[in-house]
């Protein structure tokens, strides 16, 4: 760790180092500066190498050099180094105490390496005030530090002391005062003061101590004397209350919105609730039209203007009168809405004679009769009327009053229950209003039908856990009627909604799966005498599986697909038997849940691929056969009733029923598509029943699970058939080939001896032959012409602008390439650097090398030189040696 | 229980007399045990295995082996006398055990095959006596298994579907087309006699096999020689008959269907089947439309000419190709015989109309690959564009093109407009709709790709569809109390 430290240190004193050099060579010698000529001036450009100092930049290329490559080159083949490390010896900027210090500070880190780091009293004592830690440990009740500081007396001398022993005396002052004390004294004195005080502090201390301990135990005595005290005074107070102070609290406990979600009035919630719905069905429209009409859509107006970024402004309609609701949620106005040109007129005087209908039936049960578009007010009553009831039938539901108090908030969100709601825009959206007794009949049904809701919420328990498995879920159900099974999942899901709890709606996803089970377990196993009570329950489960769909969409979607994919698979095996009963419930549940009038939808688009497949593949062998095959021609005919898409299919199916019921010659032949067989005329009625009277013309279910044909069915299911065949002919009349489709209808239809059918079912099938006829001979057809192109405008408005330009030509390029090429370009740059250093440490090496050759040549130069003069001395003195011997001689 | 247990025994128990024989030669009385019991009827399977492994290990072991010597009559001795027995009794077993080629159950019948197989392999590579090479197929045996399996009483084709696996060994294939002409009928054989030997003939091969395998003899050293000029003589020889017979309907389909796939390539003189592709075109259904099939290749191969072939191929569109097996291949065959851009343009005119008509009905899978056939119609007919865009402004009322009128010719299509293609971008199945769309848009330059699409079925439209994957998960608005008066089902069913 030191020497990390020491490194950094070092570094960050070299950069320190070089900022000074900088400032100081801010001066530049005008000798050194070689200015790079320039070839072609642009204006306004910022040139980075315009000047350059070589022999600087060479200069600290060598310098740098010398400090790593040269360092190197030194060490090199060696194995060992000797390397100075003690702390500041490199650094000529410190002083000699600087290396003290620096040392110093070294060795007491080192003590707190890692090993030591949790030993603390091992060699050192640590203090706390001056006091040692053990010394402070004594004290078994330490108090903290503010409430000593807090204290007038802290046990320190005061300031007058400390003044007067201190800093005082001095001779001026010592000769002023009498009977002066001699220091010894004064010293004495100060500690007998100091200690006193001490123990006064410590007297309060513990006086305050016990104090706060007594009052403590007293406190708690006094606890359960409060509590009841608390639950009493709430009836107290309320007798001797005055206007005043009702009122008071009355306005402070008013419910208020905030301000960022102010109430709205119901004219507003009626509008958005509207604006909601129509812009559904924009959407919806879109969706169906799929990809076809996108460049119709594009406004056809084009300013000069237009920047073509998709903005344009809708033509704003004169809309001046607001529509509004009254409380019983009708209309102020009549309401003429145009929907795919139809146009639809909803009369208020019907309205109103329902509701009051429906006011007489239900004046006991009122809240049912509560509509969305009532003020909020009233459903916040509502609301808390109904949860008073609640608390007061199951006091001990915390979740539901949770609940409660969550809708209480939040008023404008749609209420939950889906039987409770009836919003007044929707009703714009019906298309085909049923004729009057229809609709009657279906009010008093649904009046039926929430009498029985109302004994079901009655009689049942109102929190439902969630079932965890499968199992549970059968065995809530299990024996309980209808409507009770649909009150049970609404009460589930209300309990358990996705709001309260974490995971709620994972559990409630898992919910809507099990309920799938359910209804397919329900189906598959259903006979002919099961499969009405079993249409009760689907029925009375439907809004609560609505309802499930909505609050998980992901999982219906998944799960709902899951179911298909599977029985589809199951179909695949064996091509010719028509799957269970439970898949057309599916269907029906897929119609109800999902657009099905989307160009492509990722559930229905499936479910249409696996209906035409049963209608081509399925041969209707006998009563229960041909009704399933009637059943998903039904279920084609709702898919599409928005769409008025074509299905052949389901077409042709419905002929084929026709062909069914023509009474074969013999001799010639009708032809007709397979699975139907041109002999098979199964559906032909024999005696004449013209003068039955009809009640019930519709189909049943039970006849999906008989084998035998009997005249009764015969004449329903081809009323039944030429029914949907003229609702078909109908939605597809606009289609340029709607005669060849319904060729061979009218032909069939022509060879039916209709007058052995009774008078009603004669005359749907004359009407329609009529209205096929019709459009035989009405029919205009207009050849196909390819829409002109559009002449593509001159784009001139606006010159092009690049945000940065530069004089390089960019390759248009994808993406990829263009950042492959950059690195390309990159490396090839870097590599020239790197060659280009390469060369020079080589030259700079070199240099060394030949500077050191010069260097040890001169040496041994000089050594050669000097032993050279050495050895002339020597033989000077030798023969000066020889010379004086001879001499002596 | 013991019903199962019951056959176990006994399969063990013949096993177990087998065995016995096989170790002491001499004791007759095992063998005529097994015989009687297979006489009886009771137990053929494991009856025939414990045959099999008698008789293969008599002839491995050479113990039937009469050394013949030229004009000298055999000596009785008793070794001679027990093969001769042995002999008598091996040639009685195999007539039975052919026998067994009748027995109802298909897998004795299969059994059966296999251990006649199984010893004419044996016999094969061990021969009986010494008249004949070292290594030969016996003829005569092979010969009798063709004969039953060439009954005329029942329908053999598992059977014959079994006897593929040996035809793999180039011996047999090759002694099997040597053996054929002799047992092909010159007069009428009966139906089922000509459906199995169809359906055999349809399993033969001309060629020898790529691995030299054989049957009889070990792969080393072939004594046979596959003679491919042999062959192709030998299938001449045979189709010269078969040809001449009476067929029903159901056997002329299977006769046109091998004429088609093996043998028309190997024919000498095939014009000469032109009388007989003549006749099946007038058969209505898919027999006409593999002699259309066959007259194509005659066309195209041997010059033939055939003035009235596009009123014979119009005349197939019909509703109902649409729920046949032949359906793609009336496309393939229909994309060939217009695949010309010298045809009059009125005659395309009405194959597009008359296709897009029956669009009109057709199942999704197809609607698909008639909108690119016409597309690809239009594409090499240029003048067919004004079925798409024709600026006249007149409005008719009702459509120029006769649907009913039998010479493409003169249907007055050119006149028409491909109003239904328009119809058809309404089809419920988005695929199909986007498909119809191209006529909307300027054609391009290359042929939609049919072939890709012939063998779509419903099921692979509904696994792309699953697959194509959307975030947005759009669900009704509409509560299903509201959506109640306007559903349809609740207006026809009682729920």
């Amino acid at each position: 760790m030191a020497k990390v430290k020491n490194k950094k240190r070092s570094s960050s004193d070299k950069v320190h180092a070089k900022k000074e050099k900088l400032n100081t060579k801010k001066s530049l010698n005008p000798f050194e500066v070689h200015i790079n000529k320039e070839k072609i001036r642009v204006v306004g450009q910022k040139r980075k190498n315009d000047r350059g100092l070589p022999g600087v930049s060479r200069g600290k290329a060598i310098e740098k050099r010398k400090r790593t490559l040269l360092q190197e080159y030194k060490i090199q083949n060696k194995s060992n180094q000797f390397m100075d490390k003690r702390i500041g010896e490199r650094n000529g900027k410190l002083s000699e105490d600087d290396k003290v210090m620096a040392r110093f500070t070294a060795v007491r880190i080192k003590a707190h390496n890692k090993k030591s780091i949790y030993n603390l009293a091992d060699d050192e004592v640590l203090t706390h005030k001056g006091q040692t830690l053990s010394e402070i440990e004594k004290f078994d009740d330490p108090r903290s530090d503010d409430e000593d500081s807090f204290e007038g007396n802290s046990g320190k001398l005061d300031k007058d002391f400390v003044e007067e022993a201190h800093f005082g005396g001095g001779v001026l002052r010592n000769t002023g005062r009498e009977g002066a004390t001699s220091h010894k004294d004064l010293i004495n004195q100060l500690i007998a003061e100091s200690k006193k005080r001490k123990a006064e502090k410590q007297q309060i201390k513990e006086e305050t101590l016990e104090l706060t301990e007594k009052l403590d135990t007293e406190w708690k005595d006094l606890i359960p004397l409060v509590n009841t005290n608390k639950s009493n005074d709430e009836e107290m107070p309320k007798q001797k209350m005055d206007d005043y102070d009702k009122i008071m609290r009355e306005l402070r406990f008013e419910a208020r919105g905030t301000v960022s979600d102010r109430l709205k009035t119901e004219d507003e919630i009626a509008k958005e609730e509207k604006e909601k719905l129509e812009q559904l069905e924009k959407e919806r429209l879109e969706r169906m039209k799929g990809i076809f009409t996108d460049e119709n859509s594009k406004p056809t107006h084009r300013s000069a203007d237009d920047l073509d970024d998709g903005i344009f402004y809708e033509e704003i309609t004169d809309d001046n009168c607001m529509l509004s609701y009254n409380k019983e949620g009708e209309a102020n106005m009549q309401i003429d809405a145009q929907l795919n040109g139809k146009e639809i007129k909803i009369d208020n005087e019907k309205d109103d004679k329902e509701d009051e209908d429906e006011n007489g039936n239900e004046s006991s049960s009122d809240e049912d009769m509560e509509t969305e578009s009532e003020d909020s007010f009233a459903d916040l009553k509502e609301e808390s009327s109904e949860s008073e009831e609640e608390v007061d039938g199951d006091a001990q539901d915390p979740e539901k009053v949770i609940e409660i108090n969550d809708e209480l908030t939040d008023p404008k969100e749609p209420s939950n229950d889906g039987s409770e709601n009836k919003t007044p825009t929707t009703t714009e959206r019906q298309q085909n209003i049923p004729p009057r007794d229809l609709q009657d009949k279906i009010k008093q049904d649904l009046l039926k039908r929430k009498e029985l809701m109302e004994q079901a919420r009655n009689e049942l328990p109102f929190t439902f856990s969630l079932p965890d498995t499968y199992e549970s879920l059968l065995k809530l159900l299990e024996n309980q009627p209808s409507h009770h099974q649909g009150i049970i999942i609404e009460r589930m899901i209300k309990c358990n909604h996705a709001s309260l709890a974490e995971g709620n709606k994972e559990n409630l996803g898992l919910l809507f799966a099990y309920l799938l089970q359910y209804i397919n377990d329900l189906f598959s196993e259903a006979t002919k005498d099961t499969i009405k009570s079993s249409c009760d329950i689907l029925k009375s489960l439907l809004p609560q599986i609505f309802e499930l769909a909505h609050l998980h969409k992901e999982n219906a979607h998944n799960s709902v697909l899951e179911v298909i994919k599977e029985k589809y698979e199951d179909y695949r095996k064996k091509k010719k038997l028509h799957p269970g009963a439970e898949l057309l419930m599916f269907f029906r549940l897929i119609s109800l849940l999902f657009t099905t009038s989307d160009l492509r939808h990722q559930v229905v688009t499936p479910s249409f691929v696996f209906m035409e497949q049963i209608l081509l593949k399925c041969p209707p062998r006998d009563r229960g056969k041909l009704s399933y095959g009637f059943f998903i021609t039904t279920l084609v005919l709702q898919y599409t009733s928005l769409s008025k898409r074509y299905s052949p299919a389901a077409i042709c199916y419905l002929s084929g029923i026709l062909h069914m019921a023509i009474p074969k010659s013999g001799v010639k032949l009708i032809k007709v598509l397979p699975p139907f067989k041109s002999t098979s005329s199964d559906l032909v009625l024999i005696g004449n029943h013209s003068l039955d009277l009809c009640k019930d013309l519709k189909m049943d279910t039970t006849d999906l699970f008989s084998t035998c044909y009997d005249d009764e069915f015969k004449i329903r299911i081809f009323h039944n058939a030429v029914k949907a065949l003229s609702e078909f002919n109908e939605n597809l009349e606009t289609l340029p080939s709607c005669v060849e489709i319904f060729e061979p209808v009218l032909k069939y239809l022509e060879m039916i001896p209709l007058q052995n059918y009774p008078v009603i079912v004669q005359t749907v099938a004359q009407d329609l032959i009529l209205r096929l006829q019709k459009q035989k001979e009405n029919r205009q057809l207009r050849k196909i012409v390819r829409e002109a192109e559009k002449p593509k405008a001159l784009r001139l408005y606006e010159p092009k602008i690049i945000e940065i330009y530069d004089t390089k030509r960019h390759k248009m390029q994808s993406k990829e390439k263009a950042e492959q090429s950059k690195l390309l370009h990159k490396l090839r740059q870097e590599k020239k650097g790197a060659l280009r250093e390469i060369r020079r440490d080589k030259e700079f090496l070199g240099r060394v090398k030949i500077h050191r050759r010069i260097r040890s040549d001169k040496e041994r130069r000089n050594k050669v030189n000097r032993i050279f003069a050495e050895a002339a001395m020597q033989q000077h003195e030798l023969s000066a040696m020889d010379r004086k011997k001879k001499r002596k001689k | 229980m013991s019903h199962q247990e019951r056959p176990l025994k006994i399969s063990k128990q013949l096993r177990q007399r087998a065995n016995e024989f096989l170790s002491c030669k001499k004791n007759r009385r095992c063998l005529e045990d097994i015989l009687h019991h297979f006489g009886s009827g009771a137990d053929q399977h494991s009856c025939l295995l414990a045959l099999e492994s008698v008789f293969t290990s008599l002839i491995k072991e050479k113990d039937m082996y009469i050394e013949v010597v030229a004009l000298k009559p055999l000596e009785r001795t008793p070794e001679n006398l027990h093969k001769r027995w042995l002999r008598q009794l091996y040639d009685d077993t195999y007539n039975k055990i052919l026998h067994c080629f009748e027995n109802p159950s298909p897998k004795i019948q299969a059994q059966a095959l296999t251990t006649a197989m199984n010893i004419i392999a044996a016999e094969g590579k061990h021969p009986l006596d010494n008249t004949i090479l070292n290594k030969y197929v016996p003829l005569t045996k092979l010969k009798a298994v063709l004969n039953k399996m060439l009954s005329s009483s029942q329908n053999n084709t598992h059977l014959i579907n079994k006897f593929t696996e040996y035809l793999l060994y180039n011996d047999i294939l090759f002694y099997t087309w040597t053996l054929l002409p002799s047992l092909t009928p010159k007069y009428n054989p009966c139906e089922v006699y000509i459906s199995n030997f169809l359906t055999l003939l349809g399993k033969l091969d001309i060629y020898q096999n790529g691995e030299m395998k054989l049957l009889c003899g070990d792969d080393n050293n072939p004594f046979v020689t596959f003679d491919e000029n042999k062959t192709k003589k030998y299938l001449n020889k045979v189709w010269h008959c078969v040809m001449h017979w009476e067929h029903t309907h159901q056997n002329q389909q299977a006769m046109l269907l091998v004429l088609l796939e093996k043998v028309m390539s190997h024919l000498e003189k095939p014009l000469l089947l032109t009388d007989f592709l003549m006749d099946s075109l007038d058969v209505p259904g898919p027999i006409s439309l593999l002699a259309l099939q066959g007259i194509l290749i005659l066309i195209q191969g041997h010059n033939l000419d055939y003035p009235g072939i596009f009123e014979k191929l119009y005349s197939m569109f019909e509703p109902e190709i649409f729920h046949t097996k032949y359906k793609s291949r009336l496309f393939f065959l229909a994309d060939t015989f217009l695949s010309s851009t010298h045809l009059p343009e009125n005659l395309v005119a009405a194959f597009a109309k008359r296709l897009a008509r029956l669009a009109l009905i057709a199942p999704s899978e197809d609607v698909i690959i008639i909108c690119n056939f016409i597309g690809n119609l239009i594409l090499r007919h240029p003048g067919l564009k004004c079925l798409l865009n024709n600026p006249d402004t007149a409005t008719y009322t009702s459509d120029p093109y006769i649907m009913e009128e039998r010479d493409p010719v003169k249907s007055n299509a050119i006149n028409s407009s491909l109003w239904e293609i328009r119809t058809l971008q309404q089809h419920v199945q988005p695929s199909v709709a986007i498909a119809a769309q191209f006529i909307n848009s300027p054609l391009p330059s290359v042929e939609w790709d049919v072939s890709r699409l012939i063998s779509k079925t419903g099921d692979d439209i509904f696994d792309r569809e699953l697959k194509k994957f959307s975030k947005l998960i759009l669900l009704h608005f509409e509560k299903p109390q509201d959506a109640e008066k306007h559903e349809r089902v609740i207006q026809y069913w009682h729920l």
